[in-house]
């Protein structure tokens, strides 16, 4: 499949599975199609006929395409680039440095893994605005795509598989109900294949069945209400453990020398390789209702891994599935390869954060109930009684309040800086301190007279900053000038002796090569 | 002992005050040209909208001449061999500091107000989204030469600045 230049083609079987996948809009044409016709009163022979052409347009089409594809796309490896040319009404040559590769993706739906292909992309991490930051081999044989892998990150051919970072365990599951989509799940559920039957011409809500449904409904709300949020549960419960189930069955963290590579997909299997050195840190995850059950999740702070534009629902930083809290804490440190980081004990925040923040909450509480009473005493727009909402809020924002205090804290690791924060989602974020380009120190009023400030490591990766949020302004201060040495220290008084001035042979440990 | 942020040495052009109350003025007198027209307008003139009126007029002005004495007081600046660091605001108050190693763009900018009194901003950025400094309100020859002297210093550090 190649010639003597070096180039070579996608796989030959690639129009074999554009036709397979253009079933799935066949299916849909052809009962629609049927249906109007058997609506108008055609034969069903004729109707028969039809759909059997529509069929075969399809699917030739689908066929054709995939062989144009096929001739009209070249790909070759050189010393130095990773080269594609593509398209046919448009040539398009594409070309990246190989030591600018971050990361190769490896995906293959169920329909491509019985053919024998995988689909190949290549990250450069480029923030470049417009153009493509990705490669896209769509599609080549698995085993050339896994070669392609470990020649484009470097990585020595076939050595005997490490004993993984972490590998499923199906106890896991009982994290995946912890999301707010366990319990919209079933209405949408509904809502999604309603709409889905309509456009094939059922109205579920409109036939005898459904009125009836809806009489005995009305009928009986004390039973059917409860039974209406039961079903919604279960089925919400079924659909993400399903979902769970897919993304994550056969999920496995490796870590290779110099890369980290992530296995999983019941279904549709992926294999994510992320080079080590471009990682920036990670951070673990913990929404409110996963964090109530224990659980959390690893992501990792890397450049250019933004969300996948065509796949919403895929978040490419996720490392690990929800899975218990320590478990996280320890695939967290391993792959920071600082193994005595105490990622679940850090050091908190001064009480003034706490007081802070009960003040800003009680604050906001009174300020929109004097306002929502005012205007509904003066005016008739809001019913009177209005200033009550507000009222009623204040222990739970008064909760968040206190819990969000509570999430504070931070840590200075051999390698990294730690930051903790947040209470909706409360995220540890380790970031390696080589990786922080500057620092941002704000102090507002209410902070100064509290005697908190918060420091901000500004970085190139992930969200850009990361803030140790309301911490003692000594301790705040202490903290950058000893996670950077040399940055902040020349511009700070009253610690000299604490902070060298100039601590040139105190440098960072890097992170060793391998 | 507690570790205090000391101030950068050096502070804006002292003709920064004048671009900033013109900046307020210019401001302050369009929004309130606007008010006054549709106070004419669109209502029946009530007394009381006037004195509303013409009171926070008043208290802009005043806010426009006054404040920008305590911004100058606030903004300074500082660049050493190793880093930049400026501190800015007044209620808020963010001190912000990168290292040279890690400059990636120099910029150097003038808006048509600030072209009368002679100044310029310097912009440096670095590789994160937040963490662009900027340098407001220097003598525009001063700020050309930091500019130059800054590309010259980040050109020499080695380091890809990532």
């Amino acid at each position: 499949m190649s010639d003597e230049t070096g180039w070579r083609t996608l796989h030959r079987r690639v129009p074999l599975g554009e036709a397979v996948m253009s079933l799935a809009v066949v299916v849909p044409a052809v009962t629609g199609l049927t249906r109007f016709m058997l609506g108008e009163d055609f034969s069903p022979a004729l109707t028969a006929a039809a759909g059997a052409g529509a069929t075969a347009l399809i699917i030739g089409a689908a066929l054709c395409h995939g062989m144009i594809r096929l001739r009209s796309t070249r790909f070759r490896l050189t010393g130095e680039r990773l080269e594609l040319v593509s398209g046919t009404m448009v040539r398009e040559h594409r070309s990246i440095p190989r030591d600018r590769v971050r990361s190769v993706d490896l995906k293959a739906d169920p329909v491509r893994r019985a053919l024998g292909l995988a689909v190949l992309k290549v990250g450069t991490g480029e923030h470049a605005s417009g153009g493509k930051a990705e490669l896209t081999l769509d599609a080549i044989a698995v085993r050339e795509a896994e070669a392609l892998r470990r020649t484009l990150l470097n990585q020595p051919a076939r050595e005997e598989p490490e004993e993984p970072l972490a590998r499923l365990r199906w106890a896991w599951i009982r994290y995946a109900p912890l999301t707010v989509w366990t319990f919209v799940g079933g209405a949408l559920v509904v809502g999604v294949a309603s709409r889905a039957l309509k456009a094939l011409g059922v109205e579920v809500f409109e036939t005898r069945a459904a009125a009836q449904a809806w009489d005995w409904f009305t009928g009986a709300l004390w039973l059917t209400i409860p039974l209406l949020v039961l079903a919604n549960v279960l089925v919400g419960l079924a659909g993400a453990a399903a979902v769970y189930a897919q993304t994550w069955g056969r999920y496995r963290l490796e870590q290779e020398p110099g890369t980290l590579r992530i296995r999983r997909g019941l279904l549709t299997t992926r294999s994510l390789t992320l080079r080590e050195s471009r990682l920036r840190g990670v951070q673990v995850a913990e929404p409110l209702l996963l964090r109530f059950g224990g659980g959390a999740r690893v992501k990792v702070v890397a450049g250019g891994l933004r969300k996948d534009k065509d796949d919403e629902s895929e978040d490419k930083a996720a490392l690990t599935p929800p899975l218990p809290a320590a478990e996280a804490h320890r695939i967290a440190a391993a792959i920071l390869r600082e193994h005595a980081l105490p990622l679940g004990d850090l050091r908190p925040h001064p009480r003034a954060a706490r007081t802070r923040r009960l003040r800003s909450a009680a604050l906001t509480v009174a300020v929109l109930a004097a306002a929502l009473g005012a205007t509904g005493a003066l005016t008739a727009w809001i019913p009177g009684w209005a200033y009550a909402v507000p009222v009623a809020v204040l222990p739970v924002a008064l909760w968040f309040a206190a819990d969000g205090a509570r999430g504070l804290g931070h840590l200075l690791g051999e390698r990294h800086l730690v930051t903790r924060s947040g209470s909706a989602v409360r995220r540890t974020v380790a970031l390696d301190r080589s990786g922080i380009v500057g620092w941002t120190i704000t102090e507002s009023y209410f902070q100064r007279r509290l005697g908190l400030l918060t420091v901000s490591a500004t970085t190139g990766a992930g969200d850009g900053h990361y803030d140790v949020l309301d911490v003692g302004r000594a301790d705040g201060l202490d903290l950058a000038a000893r996670a950077v040495p040399g940055l902040l220290g020349p511009f700070l008084v009253g610690a000299a002796e604490a902070v060298p001035a100039r601590a040139s042979g105190d440098r960072i440990p890097q992170r060793s090569p391998n | 002992m507690s570790a205090e942020l000391r101030p950068p040495r050096n502070q804006a052009d002292p003709r920064a005050v004048g671009w900033w109350i013109a900046q307020n003025l210019i401001a302050t007198v369009i929004v309130f040209a606007v008010a006054a027209a549709a106070y004419w307008i669109f209502t029946d003139r009530p007394l009381w909208l006037g004195v509303v009126i013409a009171a926070l007029a008043v208290a802009f002005l005043a806010h426009s001449v006054l404040t920008p004495r305590f911004y100058y007081r606030v903004e300074r600046w500082e660049v050493t061999d190793e880093a930049v660091y400026t501190r800015s605001g007044w209620l808020t108050q963010t001190w912000r500091v990168a290292p040279m190693s890690r400059i990636q763009t120099v910029d150097t900018a003038r808006g048509p107000v600030q072209r009368l009194f002679g100044l310029a901003d310097v912009t440096v950025t670095t590789a994160s989204a937040a963490g662009a400094i900027k340098i407001a309100a220097l003598d525009h020859e001063l700020a050309a030469e930091l500019a130059k002297r800054l590309t010259a210093i980040t050109q020499a550090t080695p380091g890809d600045a990532t």
